[in-house]
């Protein structure tokens, strides 16, 4: 049993320790020393939870997918929390860029900002993060949906300047409107399927008239969760409040909007629509560009095009920058069509059934650990640059690029982890954005997408043309009278300097790695192993064989 | 014999951890880390030696799961590469001990120098093709970083970028050929691998290889990735345009990176592919897919960066211009069928490492000692620089083809592949040696003017020239040596008594480039003694080149004035990247601007299209209700809508008092209609009015916020909107509900009127056509959620089986409570409370924030 409670270890030291920094919040010192230890310890809790998964530790006889049961309802009726491969992918870069961008916090936001409530609200947005990956209940992930929503919006308008407040004002609009068409579909599937647990309407998707199911509408209140999920991931045409957002947070919950928070809908999709949808009984799909009948068919060109869209835009864009939020930003938007462009592959390998050499076996594994890998690249080195960012700020004094100029020479350790992880985002090996874009290039060229290749290459270029004129601008050139008299940050420089050797060295030891990202993949797609790990129950009275 | 793993390792690795120990040598030896480097690179070299004699692959696991393996290969061709990479670089880190005396930021420089060096051996011995992509990579990054050598510079900047853009973005073409080769490779060996060469390896089946890739329709794919790749990091057209920047390296640099070896490496992988393109019957003269493509990018290349090379002005842009050339050169030969392109490509490999690391280095003496690089400012440099004209002599005769210096042997190898593929298919393919030749006398024309810098009258402005220092002079004396040699192994060759090693090791690196099962040819060079065609070749390059030559100044002034727009490759890149600016600012204005209206439009419009789409797709049957008294608190409703219309809205009291008499009759007809058409009772009527009257209520309220005069009528009307909501909650039986909606609608009239105090009282004015977009995007999204509540509501899930028959079963006996959703809030679903709770308390602390933090953003 031991075991199978660590399932809400995570959730629940994130969570203690978003309350205790609120009790001490008079303390700046405790305050700042409950924060840590509850960082250090998220990131224990979740490294043994990933333990237990790895060694195969697991519920109702099934292999690797742990599950726990709130208050003991049994499944469906109570919630369900499941911690399987994919989950533990996710909870483990959050635990290394959380912990990093806390860090990087204690010491970069002002200590006025940190007794109000930078900390308390840090954690909650950790608790919102980690519920979303861990949870098996639809409902359950729109509270954890909300409870990020409430927290980075506090901490998107945190310097509280008009600025900010524009910024958070349109974060907190267009996520609300989210919010309420993520009910609207949570309420259809509900009345739909008669279940909120996410195995469970998988079980009943399948098998539609066991149940009573018409699966008819099922595709069109997937649509509506969809455009939740993707404005949550930012990309194209729900990328509004990126830019402004990620400009106006403070450095270090940038680098947790970009890197982890972002990638909390790239989960969704991945668990609801390749988990869950996917396993819906064949439907008869008649619109133009689709091809097949499950679910994803739809979705594929969808994935394709948004991710399209959302590399040439993100691309373009970010070029000509003139700060260096702005064109992370911007970067973010493009990189994330990356990821959304490998689960487009994927979709594509469930709807045609393409194969894959080993270890993947199937074009469907290979597109998700690509999105998977990728992701973690990108919460890596993207998280490294914003702090990389933030550093710059908080020595030079600015971040306009009109005011920067010769850093390199100034600051060398800062400028070589930003080099390193602005590397990472072009994808240069050894550094893990290689093992990204090679792994989009081969899940491209095994589903056979010419289109897909092209756009792949003319992202990267677009990459390098942005990373190449940011260095040239902030790091190379004539050393500016800012730069000349900026005070170094070196316990900041640090933390970047972390982040991007560990994009390194994730790298360099790539085989657990991909190893990991690709039993994450398979997890994703077995739908049955989901299933069976849970334990749907068929009533809750004693009489029934539950509680 | 197979090569020691160790040694390998060591080899790759030592340059490394040089590299990574240069800050600390530094700090003890300053200056003197040329020379700790240039130990490194002896000691590279020696190990080098040690490889030679040996043939084979050995391997150590790098990415198990993808069957990626750190790969390396020892055959003639890697030997070479390696060779030139540890071998020259003794040469440029001594050197760089004399030029970059006084230089900023030598720590940087050596380092990135060391790592450069390691990464040209890895990518010279890699077997694995994502080993050679990481060395190729790491090749370009260091050169990037050599390049931007003097950060300050804005030339220094744009070229480093520049060679960033187009040699990485070349690797990536080259890495999704490898991808294809990966995949390709699974069909023709049977299980897929990464290996280049040795055993199991994509070389070992070439054949295979061959096949599969033809059957799949990627030969031609592959070979164009592959080829981009290799014309990008060599150079060729019209991707060479970023070697002469590249000049902006200190010359060490240019001399190391950017002609003698980074710039090999997509020579090197063109003649590494060789074997795998070239069918094994494939003999000189066959016209191959291969052929066509390389032969006439390299032709193609040499041809045009030589004439460019002649229009120079600076003596290290002749030479960048005259490197591109001479691995077009390479190219071609490569390029050609047979063992003789092979030997063209083999030799000259090694022939133009020798003669272009020497001219860069006494072009590097130039500079430093006369102080400037332009051509028009230099002559007669003789007079001071004796030993310097005697290296550049034999250096540039040797890069002009002049019998007996050592260029002269390999471009006659080239002249005769190109003869006899010309000859073998006739006609128009006459044309491959014609253009060889042309493009060879500009080469003869530019290495000429070249060795005229220290010639002729010396100008006045350019004053007395120092004597370098040894460091400097010693290694392009020791390279011209070396060259030298190759060159009088020429003559004794052709006295049948050739030099042996130097024949031996080139044929080893024939034999690496020949498909397997070719004839076996072992290697010879000496000078022609009977009259062949292509012995005829070089003599007309030479006359024609010697007649020209007086022509210089014109040719040069001629090329000039036709370089302009379009015509140079390097106007579509400075196009590109300039105009990728105003661009990149131009997209972002329009897509990004600032406006939430724009943005909430965009999410509600694909909210609205992609769910559409989603029912369309599924066709999903719209349940419309059948029972005709759904209707009657519809139509009803609509009634009243009407009538309020005609009362807010501006119209004349007669058009009001038509529409209120018209809508009276309608409104009792269907009273009439309900009663006596459907047979409706009295009783069963009663229950409709409260319904009809709080729902039109609510419908009149929402038109009215719209026609509201102020934004305090506004919020008043809205509220009657909510509270008919919640009114009509009690009617439906759900108390609860109706309680939670009064207290927010409360609360929210509260403090809107709080807030609405501060807030301008008018807005602007009204855009029609906004309006108009606006109205049917809003009666887009509300069909949408309508069709979702019609569809969803009229699911009928089996009763037993949804949730809330088990949650109901369970709510008293298990948890103790009668009241379902009481016991859902805080058991069965305490969990979804908790976090709402957490949303709650993190709002109150959202405006604790607001509040304590206001005004200090400004300063952020």
């Amino acid at each position: 049993m031991a075991t199978e409670q660590l399932v809400v270890a995570p959730l629940l030291v994130a969570l203690v320790t978003a309350i205790l920094t609120l009790v001490v919040h008079r303390y700046v010192r405790a305050q700042k020393a409950v924060s840590a230890l509850g960082g250090v310890a998220y990131v224990g809790a979740v490294a043994m939870l990933i333990q237990r998964v790895r060694s195969g530790a697991g519920s109702h006889g099934v292999e690797g997918v742990l599950t726990y049961q709130l208050s003991n309802w049994g499944a469906p009726f109570g919630i369900t929390l499941v911690a399987d491969d994919l989950s533990a992918f996710m909870l483990g870069l959050t635990a290394v860029v959380s912990l990093l961008a806390l860090a990087f916090s204690i010491l970069y936001v002002d200590e006025a900002g940190q007794r109000v409530s930078y900390h308390p609200l840090y954690h909650f947005m950790l608790v919102g993060v980690t519920g979303s990956f861990l949870t098996a209940d639809i409902f359950n992930l729109f509270v954890w949906f909300e409870v990020m929503l409430m927290s980075s919006y506090v901490l998107v308008v945190f310097y509280s300047g008009p600025r900010h407040t524009k910024a958070a004002l349109q974060y907190v609009v267009l996520n609300l409107v989210g919010s309420a068409f993520m009910l609207l579909a949570i309420g259809g599937l509900y009345s739909t399927t008669g279940t909120l647990n996410m195995a469970d309407m998988a079980r009943r998707l399948a098998d539609p008239a066991s149940f009573g199911i018409t699966l008819a509408p099922v595709l069109g209140l997937s649509a509506v969760l969809f455009v939740v999920f993707a404005l949550k991931a930012g990309i194209v045409p729900f990328q509004w409040w990126v830019p402004a957002a990620y400009r106006a947070a403070p450095a270090p919950v940038s680098a947790m909007l970009a890197g982890v928070v972002k990638k909390v809908g790239i989960y969704a999709i991945i668990r609801l629509y390749f988990t869950v949808f996917a396993n819906a009984a064949p439907m008869d799909l008649a619109l133009p560009g689709v091809v097949g009948e499950s679910t994803l068919a739809f979705f594929g060109p969808v994935l394709f095009i948004m991710g399209a869209a959302s590399i040439i835009l993100g691309g373009v864009a970010a070029v000509n920058r003139d700060n260096v939020d702005d064109l992370l930003a911007y970067s973010s938007i493009g990189q994330v069509g990356f990821i959304v462009i490998a689960l487009a592959f994927a979709a594509g390998g469930v709807v045609a059934g393409w194969q894959a050499p080993e270890p993947y076996g199937s074009v469907a594994v290979l597109g998700l650990a690509a999105a998977l890998v990728y992701s973690l690249n990108h919460a890596l080195a993207k998280a490294a640059l914003f702090l990389a960012s933030g550093a710059v700020y908080e020595s030079v004094g600015s971040i306009e690029f009109e005011d920067l100029g010769g850093i390199a020479g100034r600051m060398p350790l800062l400028s070589a982890g930003f080099f390193v992880a602005a590397l990472s985002l072009v994808g240069i090996p050894p550094l893990v954005g290689f093992f990204g874009k090679f792994l989009v290039f081969d899940a491209a060229v095994n589903a056979g997408s010419n289109l897909g290749i092209g756009l792949a290459l003319l992202g990267a270029i677009l990459t390098i043309a942005y990373v190449t004129r940011a260095w040239n601008r902030g790091f190379w050139g004539e050393r500016s009278e800012a730069v000349e008299q900026a005070t170094p940050q070196y316990g900041l420089f640090a933390t970047v300097l972390v982040l991007a050797v560990v994009a390194l060295g994730v790298g360099v030891a790539f085989d657990p790695v991909v190893e990991a990202a690709i039993d994450a993949a398979n997890a994703a797609l077995e739908t049955g192993d989901y299933i069976e790990a849970v334990g749907l129950e068929d009533s809750l009275t004693s009489d029934g064989g539950g509680h | 014999m197979t090569p020691d793993l160790w040694v390998l390792l060591a080899l790759v690795g030592l340059p490394f951890l040089g590299a990574a120990a240069v800050p600390l040598v530094y700090r003890i030896l300053g200056e003197r880390t040329a020379y700790f480097a240039a130990l490194v690179a002896l000691a590279c070299l020696g190990l080098v030696g040690l490889l030679y004699g040996t043939e084979g692959a050995q391997s150590v696991d790098w990415v198990p799961a993808l069957g990626i393996e750190l790969r390396f290969y020892v055959d003639g061709l890697a030997l070479l590469i390696a060779t030139l990479a540890s071998g020259v670089g003794v040469c440029i880190l001594t050197y760089s001990g004399g030029y970059m005396h006084g230089e900023p930021g030598q720590p940087k420089y050596y380092a990135t120098l060391l790592a450069f060096m390691g990464s040209m051996l890895g990518v010279a011995l890699a077997a694995d093709l994502i080993t050679l992509f990481l060395f190729w990579e790491l090749t370009s990054l260091t050169s990037f970083l050599l390049i931007g050598h003097y950060t300050t510079e804005s030339s220094s900047q744009y070229a480093a970028r520049k060679s960033m853009l187009i040699t990485v973005a070349g690797g990536l073409f080259m890495l999704v050929g490898f991808v294809l080769l990966h995949a390709v490779s699974a069909d023709a060996l049977g299980s897929a691998t990464w290996a280049l060469a040795g055993e199991g390896s994509m070389l070992e089946n070439a054949g295979a290889m061959r096949e599969a890739l033809e059957s799949e329709g990627l030969f031609v794919v592959v070979l164009a990735l592959l080829g981009i790749g290799a014309a990008a990091k060599s150079a060729q057209v019209p991707l060479h345009i970023w070697l002469p920047n590249a000049m902006e390296a200190p010359t060490p640099v240019s001399a190391f990176l950017h002609s003698a070896t980074m710039v090999k490496a997509g020579v090197y992988l063109v003649g590494r592919m060789r074997p795998l393109f070239l069918p094994a019957d494939a003999h000189p003269g066959s016209l191959e897919l291969w052929t066509l493509g390389f032969a006439a990018l390299g032709l193609l290349t040499m041809t045009v960066t030589a004439i460019l090379a002649v229009a120079a002005t600076d003596i290290k842009e002749l030479l960048a211009y005259s490197t591109a050339s001479h691995l077009g050169l390479i190219i071609a030969g490569f390029g050609f069928a047979g063992h003789l392109g092979a030997e063209t490509g083999a030799f000259h490999i090694l022939n133009h490492a020798l003669f272009k690391a020497t001219l860069f280095l006494v072009a590097g003496i130039v500079a430093h000692e006369a102080g400037t690089r332009k051509i028009s400012e230099l002559g007669g440099l003789r007079e001071d620089l004796p030993i310097t004209a005697g290296i550049a002599a034999i250096a540039s005769l040797g890069m002009a083809g002049v019998p007996p210096f050592n260029g002269f042997y390999s471009k006659e190898f080239l002249f005769h592949a190109a003869w006899e593929t010309g000859a073998a298919s006739g006609g128009l393919y006459y044309l491959i040696p014609v253009v060889a030749v042309f493009g060879s006398v500009f080469t003869f024309l530019y290495s000429i003017r070249f060795l005229m810098l220290f010639f002729g009258e010396k100008p006045d402005e350019l004053g007395h020239v120092h004597s370098p220092p040894v460091a400097m002079l010693a290694p392009p004396a020791l390279l011209a040596a070396l060259a030298a040699v190759v060159g009088i192994g020429g003559i004794t060759g052709t006295f049948d008594v050739p030099l042996g090693p130097l024949e031996e090791f080139v044929g080893s690196v024939m034999h690496a480039v020949e498909p397997a099962g070719a004839e076996e040819t072992s290697f010879h060079y000496y000078l022609p003694t009977t009259v062949t065609p292509w012995a005829i070749m070089s003599a007309l390059t030479i006359a024609f080149g010697a007649a020209l030559y007086p022509q210089y100044g014109r040719l040069h002034d001629g090329i000039r004035s036709l370089l302009r727009g379009p015509v140079r490759a390097n106007w579509w890149y400075d196009t590109a990247t300039e105009e990728l600016n105003p661009t990149s600012t131009a997209v972002r204005d329009r897509v990004q601007n600032g406006l939430l209206r724009t943005y909430a439009t965009w999410v509600a419009a694909a909210f609205a299209v992609l769910t559409f789409a989603g029912y369309v797709g599924a066709s999903v049957d719209v349940p419309v209700p059948q029972e005709p008294a759904t209707y009657l608190p519809l139509a009803l409703t609509a009634v009243v809508l009407v009538a309020s219309v005609t009362v807010f809205g501006d119209l004349s009291l007669r058009v009001a008092t038509t529409v209120a008499g018209v809508l009276s009759v309608l409104a009792l007809g269907i009273f009439a209609w309900a009663i006596f058409g459907l047979g409706l009772t009295p009783a069963e009527l009663a229950t409709q009015p409260p319904v009809v009257f709080v729902l039109a209520l609510a419908a009149v309220a929402g038109i009215a916020v719209s026609r509201a005069p102020s934004h305090i009528a506004g919020v008043l009307t809205l509220s009657i909107l909510g509270f008919m909501v919640a009114i009509f909650y009690i009617l439906r039986d759900a108390p609860d509900l109706a309680l939670t909606q009064l207290v927010v609608e409360t609360l929210v009239l509260v403090i809107f009127l709080l807030v609405l105090d501060k807030l301008p009282a008018f807005y602007g004015g009204w855009d029609r056509g906004r309006m108009a977009r606006d109205g049917v995007l809003s009666l887009a999204v509300g069909a949408v959620v309508t069709t979702t509540v019609l569809v969803t509501t009229a699911a009928s899930p089996n009763e037993e089986s949804v949730i809330a028959r088990g949650l109901a079963e369970a709510s008293y006996p298990e948890a103790g409570g009668n009241n379902i959703v009481n016991v859902i809030l805080v058991d069965f679903r305490a969990f979804d409370t908790m976090g709402e709770i957490a949303v709650v308390s993190m709002a109150a602390l959202s405006i604790v924030t607001l509040i304590a933090l206001r005004e200090r953003g400004e300063t952020r």
